[in-house]
C-alpha cells in the first residue's frame, strides 16, 4: 500500500497549479479511501523543522534559526489499527 | 538457570538488538520510528541528547555537534568536546548512550546482560572498553563476540548446518559505510576467525555517489546548462546545487534497491519546471559499480593467499551487510571463489541475530562486583512523587505537558509518541520542565514520559500519558446526539449512518462519498433524498428528528442519474448548529448546497405517509406472531400503536393543504414519538433474533466447509465475519440482516457445489406445470433429457437443461438474494 501512496502523490505534487484544481476532489477522494482503510497521509510541506519530529527524516541544507521543510519526496503514512496509529512511513524532506 | 538471551550489534554506522526466545530470535524495534536498527550516532542540540536518526540529520549543517563512528576511538585516550556545556566525553560515554537506547527497544523485560559484538579487529584494550560500555549501561554482564563468529553463527542457526568436518567460511560484509572481510574456521567445536581485511572508507554511500557522478549529472549537464556539475555540487563553496545533490544521492539510492529486484529502472528528475526521465539498466549499474566490487574482491583473495587458503577449501561464503542485496556483488563472488554464496537470511540483521543465538547459549552469572566496582554508579535515586500537568483535550496542533518532580531534583526526561512519530530526545531539567507535544490531528495521542537521574537511568515511568486532539474540547459546544444520514441497504429497507458522533465539538464538517442506489431517469417523478436526522443511530430512521431535508427531483436533472454513481457530500455544522450540506455528482456535474436552519424544520409530507404505512404493516406483522404465542399485552400495546398511527395518517390528510398553522409540526413530533414507542416495544427482540439467526447461518456454513473445503469460499466468509463485534454491537437492525443475507448467499454457492444440487434443482422445473413454459412441447423434450443426464449424471448437461428451462419459464423466478433498488436512492 506504501507504494501506491507514494505514486498518488508523486503524481498529485507533478502538477501545476491549474491541473491540480481541476483533479483536486479526485485527489480528495482517494485520500479519503485511504483514510477509511487506516492510513493517514500528512504532507508536512511549509513546516517549520522541529528535531523532536520523528515522523520525518530531514535532509538539512542550512542550520539558520527556524528552518521549514520546502520540499517533501515522500509524505509521512499512519497506520490505524483498532484505533492505534503506528508510523509506518517517514517522510523524506528538505529543509531549508 | 537464567542465560543471557539479548545480543546487540554495536555497530560503527548502526546497531541494533535481539532476543532468543523459545528457539528463535526476535530483532527488536525502535519503537520511536520502527526500524530494526539504530544510527550509532549522538548530537547535542542546546540542552536535547538526540541518539540515532534525528542525530544524523545535523551531520552535514551542524557537524561540530554530532559525534558518529566512535566505535574507532574505542580503547584510545581521545576525548571529544562537547560545544556549549564544555562537556567532556569518551567513545564509551557515546557507546554506553547506543546501548541505553537500545535497551528501550525491548519491552517491559530488561536485559540483566547482553553479548555485544566487536570487529574481528579489535585488541584487548578495544575490547575491554567495549565491556566498560555496556557495564555502564547497566548490564549486570557483558560477553563479547567477534562480528564474523556473530554472522556465522546466525547462518549455522537458521538452516541447521552441520559441521562435523572442519570447514572454512568466508564472511563478507559489505555495509552502508565500511567492508570488511573474514576468514573462519568452523567445526562443532569451535568457531575461529583465522583473519581479516577491511576498508574503513568503502560501503553503499560510494555507490549512490557514484551514480550521481557518472550517471545523473552527465544527462543533467545540458539542461541546466552545467559543466562539471559533479564538482560544483561537492566543491566547498557552491551552495546552490546542495539541495539537487540531496534529492538526487536519495533517488540514486532508491533506484540502487530498485535494481536488486528489476533488471532496469526510471529515475525522475524536476529540472526548472520540467520533469525528465533517465532509465538506468541493470548491466549498467554493475558497469558502474564493478571497479569498487573489484577492490572488495581483491581485499578478500589477499587474505585468502596470506594465509595459504585455495579457492577450493571455502565451502561457502556468507553475506552481511545492506550492500550485499546487489545481485552483480554476489554473482562476482561466486564467480571469483567458484563456491556457494549464501544469501538466505537478512544480511541487515544477521550479526544481531548470531549475537542473540550465542547468549541463548551463556548463562547468567550472579552479579559481578569486582566489575562492577570499576565503574561510576550513581547512589541509588530515593522514590520521589512526580506530577504531570496537561490538557487532556486539545484542538491545537502541539500541547503543553508540565512535569513537576518533588525536591531538589536533577536529571532528564524524554517525551515519545507511541505512534512511533514523536520523541524529545533526552533533555536536562531541574524539579520542573515544559514540553510542548506534538499531537497527531483527529486522534487520541499516547505519550510516554520517562524521568531519569543525571546517569541517565530511569526512576520514573508515565504509559499511555492519552491527549485527544480534535475530538472533545471543553470550550467548544458538544453534540447532545449522533448527526445521521439515511442510506438504502440491500433489502430494500434503510438505516441511519452516522456522520457526527454524539459529544463530538462543534464546529464540524466531513465529507463522506456514497452511491446511488436506484436509477432516476430525467423528466420522470422520481426523486434522490437526502434525509439528515439527529437522534440514536440504532434506531429506526423515522424515530429520530428530522435536520436537513433535500430532494433532487428527477424532473430537473439534465440526465440520468445511473446506479452505481458517486455522490460526493459535504456536511458543515457550525457553532450555532445551522447544518448545510452540499452535494457534488461528477458524472452529471450536478452541484448544490443548501443551508438548514436549526429553528426552522423541514418535513415531507409525501415521506411521512410512507413512513407511517411502513410502519403501520410492520406492526400487523408483529401483532400477527404476538397472536400467535399468546401475549396478550403485547398485542394490547402494539394496538394502541397501530390506533395512534392510522389517526396520524388520517391527521396528514387534513395538514395537506395547511399551509399557516405549525400542525404539520406537531404531527412529525407525535409521530416521532410513536415511533420510539414501537422501537422500544419491539426492536431489542428483533436484534435478538436477527442475531441468532446470523450465528446459526454462520455455524451451518463452518460446518460444511468442514466437510467439503473451499479456499475461495473461506476467504469470503472469514471476510464476512472479519467484524463482527462491531456489526453485532451496533444494533442495527438493517446492518445485521444484511450480513445474514450475504451468510445465505454463500451458503447458496456451497451448496451448488455438490452435483446433487443440480439434480434437484432440475427436478424443481420438472415439478412445474408445462403451462409455467412458453413452449409446452420444448419443455417436455428438455425433461426428457435431463432425465437421460441425472440418470447418468452428466452434470453440464444437466446444467445446460436447466438453463434452457430457465429461458423457457413466462416468469423468471426471483432472485431473494439479489440487492433491492433503494428507496432513497443513495447507498
Amino acid at each position: 500500500m506504501k507504494n501506491i501512496i507514494n505514486q498518488i502523490f508523486e503524481i498529485e505534487s507533478k502538477l501545476n497549479t491549474q491541473e491540480k484544481g481541476n483533479l483536486q476532489r479526485n485527489f480528495e477522494r482517494l485520500y479519503y479511501e485511504l483514510e477509511q482503510k487506516g492510513y493517514k497521509i500528512v504532507n508536512p510541506i511549509g513546516q517549520t523543522y522541529d528535531e523532536r519530529d520523528l515522523s520525518i527524516e530531514a535532509n538539512l541544507l542550512t542550520e539558520n534559526g527556524r528552518q521549514k521543510i520546502t520540499k517533501v519526496l515522500k509524505p509521512v503514512v499512519y497506520h490505524n489499527v483498532d484505533g492505534v496509529y503506528t508510523l509506518i512511513q517517514k517522510a523524506v524532506v528538505i529543509v531549508e | 538457570m537464567e542465560n543471557i538471551d539479548f545480543g546487540i550489534d554495536l555497530g560503527t554506522t548502526n546497531s541494533g538488538i535481539g532476543r532468543f526466545q523459545n528457539g528463535k530470535v526476535t530483532v527488536f524495534k525502535n519503537p520511536v520510528g520502527f526500524k530494526e536498527t539504530l544510527p550509532s550516532v549522538v548530537a547535542y542540540r542546546n540542552d536535547r541528547i538526540l541518539i540515532g536518526d534525528k542525530a544524523r540529520e545535523f551531520t552535514k549543517v551542524n557537524p561540530e555537534h554530532v559525534f558518529s563512528s566512535f566505535k574507532r576511538k574505542m580503547g584510545s585516550e581521545f576525548i571529544y568536546k562537547i560545544p556549549n556545556s564544555n562537556e567532556e566525553k569518551s567513545a564509551i560515554d557515546f557507546s554506553t548512550l547506543i546501548l541505553k537506547e537500545l535497551v528501550n527497544f525491548v519491552g517491559e523485560e530488561k536485559p540483566k546482560g547482553a553479548v555485544i559484538t566487536i570487529p574481528a579487529s579489535f585488541d584487548t584494550i578495544q575490547s575491554n572498553a567495549t565491556k566498560t560500555a555496556g557495564h555502564q549501561a547497566g548490564f549486570q554482564e557483558v560477553v563479547l563476540l567477534q562480528e564474523p563468529i556473530a554472522a556465522c553463527l546466525a547462518y549455522a542457526n537458521t538452516q541447521n548446518i552441520e559441521t562435523a568436518e572442519t570447514k572454512k567460511w568466508l564472511v563478507y560484509d559489505f555495509g552502508g559505510g565500511t567492508f570488511d572481510v573474514a576468514l573462519v574456521k568452523i567445526n562443532d567445536r569451535e568457531l575461529k576467525v583465522i583473519d581479516h581485511q577491511g576498508n574503513n572508507f568503502l560501503g553503499g554511500i560510494d555507490i549512490d555517489q557514484l551514480m550521481v557522478e557518472h550517471l545523473l549529472c552527465p544527462s543533467l549537464e545540458p539542461l541546466l546548462n552545467e559543466e562539471k556539475l559533479w564538482k560544483k555540487m561537492v566543491g566547498v563553496n557552491q551552495t546552490s546545487y546542495k539541495k539537487l545533490l540531496i534529492e538526487l544521492v536519495y533517488k540514486a539510492e532508491e533506484a540502487k534497491k530498485e535494481l536488486s529486484i528489476n533488471t532496469s529502472t526510471f529515475i525522475e528528475i524536476e529540472v526548472n519546471g520540467n520533469f525528465i526521465e533517465l532509465e538506468i539498466t541493470r548491466e549498467q549499474f554493475n558497469e558502474l559499480i564493478a571497479p569498487k566490487v573489484a577492490e572488495t574482491i581483491k581485499l578478500t583473495k589477499l587474505l585468502l593467499e596470506k594465509n595459504n587458503v585455495s579457492n577450493a577449501e571455502i565451502d561457502r561464503i556468507i553475506l552481511v551487510g545492506g550492500t550485499t542485496y546487489i545481485p552483480y556483488i554476489r554473482t562476482t563472488l561466486s564467480k571469483s571463489f567458484e563456491c556457494y554464496v549464501d544469501s538466505t537470511i537478512d544480511p541487515t540483521t544477521a550479526i544481531i541475530v548470531g549475537a542473540a543465538y550465542f547468549a541463548g547459549t551463556k548463562t547468567l552469572k550472579p552479579d559481578n562486583h569486582e566489575l562492577k566496582k570499576e565503574i561510576p554508579v550513581a547512589a541509588k535515586e530515593p522514590q520521589r512523587a512526580v506530577k504531570l500537568v496537561y490538557e487532556v483535550n486539545t484542538q491545537d496542533s502541539e500541547e503543553l505537558l508540565t512535569g513537576l518532580v518533588e525536591g531538589d531534583f536533577s536529571g532528564y526526561y524524554r517525551i515519545t509518541r507511541s505512534d512511533g512519530g514523536f520523541d524529545t530526545g533526552l533533555m536536562p531539567f531541574h524539579s520542573r520542565f515544559n514540553e510542548f507535544l506534538k499531537v497527531l490531528p483527529k486522534a487520541t495521542n499516547y505519550f510516554n514520559v520517562k524521568i531519569l537521574d543525571k546517569f541517565q537511568n530511569i526512576v520514573h515511568e508515565k504509559d499511555a500519558l492519552a491527549i485527544n486532539h480534535g475530538i472533545y474540547n471543553i470550550s467548544g459546544q458538544p453534540l447532545p446526539n449522533d448527526i445521521c444520514i439515511e442510506v438504502d441497504d440491500t433489502l430494500g429497507t434503510t438505516y441511519l449512518e452516522k456522520v457526527f458522533k454524539k459529544n463530538e465539538i462543534l464546529p464540524l464538517s466531513k465529507k463522506i462519498y456514497k452511491t446511488i442506489s436506484k436509477t432516476i431517469l430525467k423528466g420522470t417523478s422520481d426523486k434522490l433524498i437526502l434525509n439528515v436526522v439527529e437522534g440514536n443511530a440504532a434506531t429506526s430512521p423515522a424515530s429520530n428528528l428530522c435536520i436537513g431535508y433535500l430532494e433532487i427531483d428527477a424532473k430537473n436533472l439534465e440526465s440520468n442519474l445511473l446506479k452505481g454513481t458517486d455522490i460526493e457530500i459535504n456536511f458543515e455544522i457550525s457553532e450555532s448548529r445551522d447544518l448545510a450540506i452540499g452535494i457534488y455528482i461528477d458524472s452529471i456535474g450536478l452541484e448544490q448546497r443548501e443551508v438548514f436552519n436549526a429553528s426552522s424544520r423541514n418535513i415531507s409530507i409525501e415521506k411521512m405517509r410512507s413512513e407511517l404505512n411502513g410502519v403501520l404493516n410492520d406492526i400487523d406483522e408483529e401483532i400477527e406472531g404476538y397472536a400467535y404465542s399468546q401475549s396478550g399485552d403485547m398485542v394490547e400495546n402494539l394496538n394502541e400503536i397501530r390506533i395512534g398511527i392510522i389517526e396520524l395518517l388520517r391527521e396528514l390528510i387534513e395538514a395537506e393543504d395547511d399551509a399557516v398553522t405549525d400542525k404539520i409540526f406537531n404531527i412529525d413530533e407525535r409521530k416521532r414519538k410513536v415511533f420510539q414507542q414501537f422501537d422500544q416495544l419491539v426492536r431489542e427482540k428483533n436484534v435478538l433474533l436477527e442475531i441468532e439467526e446470523y450465528q446459526a447461518c454462520k455455524q451451518e456454513i463452518r460446518e460444511e466447509l468442514l466437510h467439503k473445503p473451499n479456499l475461495k469460499i473461506e476467504r469470503t466468509f472469514d471476510n464476512l465475519i472479519k467484524n463482527e463485534n462491531i456489526f453485532i454491537n451496533s444494533n442495527q437492525l438493517s446492518i445485521i440482516r444484511s450480513k445474514i443475507k450475504e451468510l445465505k448467499k454463500l451458503s447458496r454457492e456451497l451448496y451448488y457445489q455438490n452435483d446433487d444440487a443440480y439434480i434437484e434443482l432440475f427436478y424443481d422445473y420438472k415439478h412445474l406445470d408445462v403451462m409455467f413454459y412458453e413452449n409446452a412441447a420444448q419443455a417436455e423434450s428438455l425433461f426428457e433429457k435431463g432425465e437421460q443426464a441425472a440418470e447418468k449424471r452428466n452434470i453440464s448437461e444437466l446444467k445446460s437443461v436447466i438453463s434452457a428451462l430457465y429461458n423457457l419459464l413466462k416468469i423468471k423466478p426471483k432472485d431473494y438474494f439479489e440487492d433491492q433498488n433503494g428507496t432513497l436512492g443513495l447507498r
